[in-house]
């Protein structure tokens, strides 16, 4: 009786037509497997902001924001069935690994939804002209380096004469800053020493700080993820290797791996494009209307977290990408097309920031057809023995240089992957 | 190519003969690791022809209760003596539920069954205790965190205190083990299991005691190296992955011996660190570790396919 009477009230919303309306937004996320330490912190940051627009605002635009996950233990074979059973009613994929990426990057092409991936990915996916359908904002992996290499040459001179260990995961992301990295070895004349360290050995990184001890680098600069940061923190303060020229990618910030060592981390630094602030007006909108409401699986202690902060900017991009193609379409309901122009055309300044409450939690930066990126800059941070501070002003990138090496691999891109559509409307550079 | 082949290690041995030593301890650390966990698999394997794929999600499991109870009030060795006891639940419950329905099955039956504890054990521990990083109570089980600072031939040698703690307590681990399964009623129950299942039940050894009491030491086993490894790097399910170093060492050894578990995990502990550091930075771009294990592990089984302590199977038809 109950099942007839549900399947009756069924037929009689499709009758009228009262489905709900809802932006379908799934993210491939991973709170399971060897990753989970640092995807959860994020996810729940991700998921909160979207509970916070659906709760405080009604969705965006007067239509709901249907944040679904779908787990796939950062494998990246899981990541593409996660994508194709989501991709039907999805506006946007968000692949969250630059293996799974890299895997659906063609297919993107064909189904025509943008991948979303802030902060990672393949960095000449920058470039838009190739790469229609991925956005990597505010920052690419190139970005990062570059960054990291001149605040070092702010700090302590020239990098001339001087050895450089590249420490990093043996996976697709770990090696995605090797070629600029090299082209910069090159040009400036340091040393590059590139270390892998294999899934199975990131807990026991051993003979790589036992490389390290050997070759005495003058920076170890890590491109660490899950339980790899925490595995080469550990094992650099066992090894005595000076914490003040330990410098890591935005990834490998996540406070509970430097709570770890405490103290003895202190001095170590890691480039961000994000930044918690507590007192933004957003965070105390979450407390009321998410947190207190019970509605998140965060805590205390990880919401003060740059991991969960960076959580809400990555959510923030989506929803200001959902925003700006409503309003230019003039529909609330907008196709994965659509939403593919409001990341291309968006504009987070300060001031948009201020009224979105999220003063001083990323760089201001703008997209373009161009340009997928937004190359936002960062801050360097640093752990002082409890927490990471910011030690740096705004960082910029060397952009000329990164978008002229972007530019020269997306093309070899397209080449090897020919027949690759080109959007031959960009305008390039603009 | 030659002279980096087969001179130029040894003369950067020689050259630096502490770093050599360094080396050589943290190859043995690694290995006395490689051992115990692969003792937990050969336990089972011995007494009830089960390749536990269970070990490594036992290893998280274990030190992730331990960190739990203490986050939840208990003192650090009131955790350690409630964590055994879940295990000890939790052996009891797996020869109940999963074994016993399955006893007469086919082995790879009983495999089968293994992963699903394993996916059920990183599902509950999930829900109970979140995919979170956790600091292992280390100093609050009194375990020394320092260095041993030495300058042998005037170079430098770091002991971590953790280190030397984890390779005595591992090494009177593994006496008492051999102890026990030599000198004692219950061990020899196991390794008369181990030797002919169908003599062993007709002398009364019973069966669901003796899987319980395996699965309890596998667990003893696993709380042990989980505490070790979460001390170095945190408790999380990043754990799991360093029992699939064991395989290797299991092939190198024989999934049935003891001795073979543990020679072979000293064995690729040193080995591994000393080819990577010497030749495979040097000349292959480093992370052989990854792969080692494995190619010494297939040469040995080129020549002795049952590994260096196995039993040779013959069967004639």
């Amino acid at each position: 009786m109950k099942r007839l009477t549900t399947l009756a009230a069924a037929a009689a919303l499709l009758a009228t037509g009262a489905v709900a309306q809802e932006l379908y937004a799934p993210n491939l996320a991973y709170r399971t497997g060897p990753f989970a330490a640092t995807g959860i912190p994020l996810m729940n940051g991700q998921a909160d902001y979207f509970t916070l627009l659906n709760e405080r605002d009604g969705g965006i635009g007067g239509v709901k924001i249907n944040f679904d996950e779908c787990e796939t233990g950062y494998s990246t074979e899981q990541g593409v069935e996660c994508y194709e059973k989501t991709k039907a009613r999805a506006i946007v994929t968000q692949p969250w690994s630059t293996g799974i990426t890299l895997q659906v990057l063609p297919k993107t092409n064909v189904d025509e939804i943008p991948i979303l991936a802030p902060g990672y990915g393949f960095s000449p996916m920058a470039d838009g002209r190739v790469f229609q359908w991925a956005f990597n904002i505010p920052s690419s992996y190139w970005d990062g380096a570059s960054m990291i290499l001149n605040y070092i040459e702010q700090e302590d001179g020239d990098l001339e004469g001087k050895k450089v260990a590249f420490l990093h995961l043996d996976h697709p992301f770990g090696k995605e800053p090797l070629p600029f990295m090299e082209a910069k070895a090159e040009e400036k004349g340091f040393e590059l020493l590139p270390i892998p360290v294999g899934l199975k050995e990131m807990q026991n990184q051993s003979a790589q700080w036992l490389q390290i001890r050997r070759e005495r680098p003058d920076y170890v600069v890590m491109w660490g993820w899950g339980a790899m940061n925490a595995g080469a923190i550990t094992e650099a303060v066992k090894t005595r290797y000076p914490m003040e020229n330990f410098y890591g990618v935005w990834w490998a910030s996540h406070d509970a791996d430097l709570n770890l060592v405490g103290e003895d981390g202190a001095g170590y630094k890691a480039i961000s494009w994000s930044y918690p602030n507590l007192e933004a007006p957003l965070i105390a909108d979450l407390k009321e209307h998410v947190i207190d409401a019970g509605l998140s699986q965060t805590n205390e202690e990880e919401m003060q977290g740059v991991f969960y902060n960076r959580g809400l900017v990555i959510s923030m991009i989506l929803a200001e990408g959902i925003r700006a193609a409503q309003e230019e379409f003039g529909e609330a309901e907008i196709t994965p097309t659509q939403l593919r122009w409001g990341l291309e055309n968006l504009e987070i300044t300060d001031a948009r920031l201020e009224e979105l409450g999220m003063t001083g939690m990323v760089p201001p930066f703008s997209t373009s057809c161009a340009d997928h990126t937004g190359h936002s800059g960062g801050w360097m941070l640093e752990w002082d023995g409890e927490q990471f501070q910011k030690v740096s002003d705004h960082l910029m990138p060397e952009t000329e240089v990164i978008s002229a090496l972007e530019k020269q691999a997306a093309q070899e891109y397209a080449d090897s992957n020919a027949p690759w559509p080109v959007n031959e409307e960009c305008n390039v550079g603009g | 190519m030659i002279y980096d082949v087969f001179v130029a290690p040894f003369a950067d041995m020689i050259e630096a003969p502490d770093f050599l030593m360094q080396v050589l301890w943290e190859g043995l650390v690694s290995g006395i690791l490689y051992a115990l966990i692969a003792l937990g698999f050969v336990l089972i394997y011995r007494s009830s022809r089960i390749f536990n794929f269970a070990q490594g999600i036992m290893v998280v499991f274990a030190a992730l209760t331990l960190v739990g109870l203490h986050a939840a009030g208990l003192p650090a060795w009131i955790a350690v003596a409630a964590t055994l006891v879940v295990m000890f639940v939790l052996a009891v419950t797996v020869e109940r539920v999963v074994l016993r329905p399955l006893v007469g099955q086919p082995d790879i039956i009983l495999f089968m069954a293994t992963i699903g504890i394993t996916l059920f054990l990183i599902g509950f521990g999930e829900i109970i205790f979140g995919g979170e990083n956790k600091v292992m109570i280390t100093e609050e089980l009194g375990i020394p965190t320092g260095d041993f600072v030495f300058e042998p031939f005037g170079g430098l040698l770091i002991l971590q205190q953790l280190d030397v703690t984890v390779v005595i307590v591992a090494a009177l681990l593994v006496c008492a083990l051999l102890a026990f399964l030599n000198f004692t009623r219950m061990g020899r129950a196991i390794r008369a299991l181990g030797d002919d299942h169908q003599a062993a039940l007709s002398v009364g050894i019973s069966l669901q005691t003796i899987w319980v009491l395996v699965w309890f030491i596998a667990g003893i086993i696993a709380l042990v190296t989980g505490i070790a490894w979460g001390a170095r790097a945190g408790v999380s399910f990043a754990l799991e992955v360093i029992a699939y170093k064991a395989l290797p060492v299991l092939m190198l050894g024989g999934l049935e011996s003891i001795t073979g578990a543990i020679v072979g995990g000293l064995m690729i502990g040193v080995l591994e660190k000393v080819f990577e550091i010497y030749w495979g930075q040097p000349l292959l771009g480093g992370n052989t570790e990854t792969w080692f294990a494995f190619v010494l592990a297939l040469i040995v089984l080129l020549f002795r396919p049952q590994g260096l302590f196995g039993e040779r199977i013959i069967e004639r038809v």
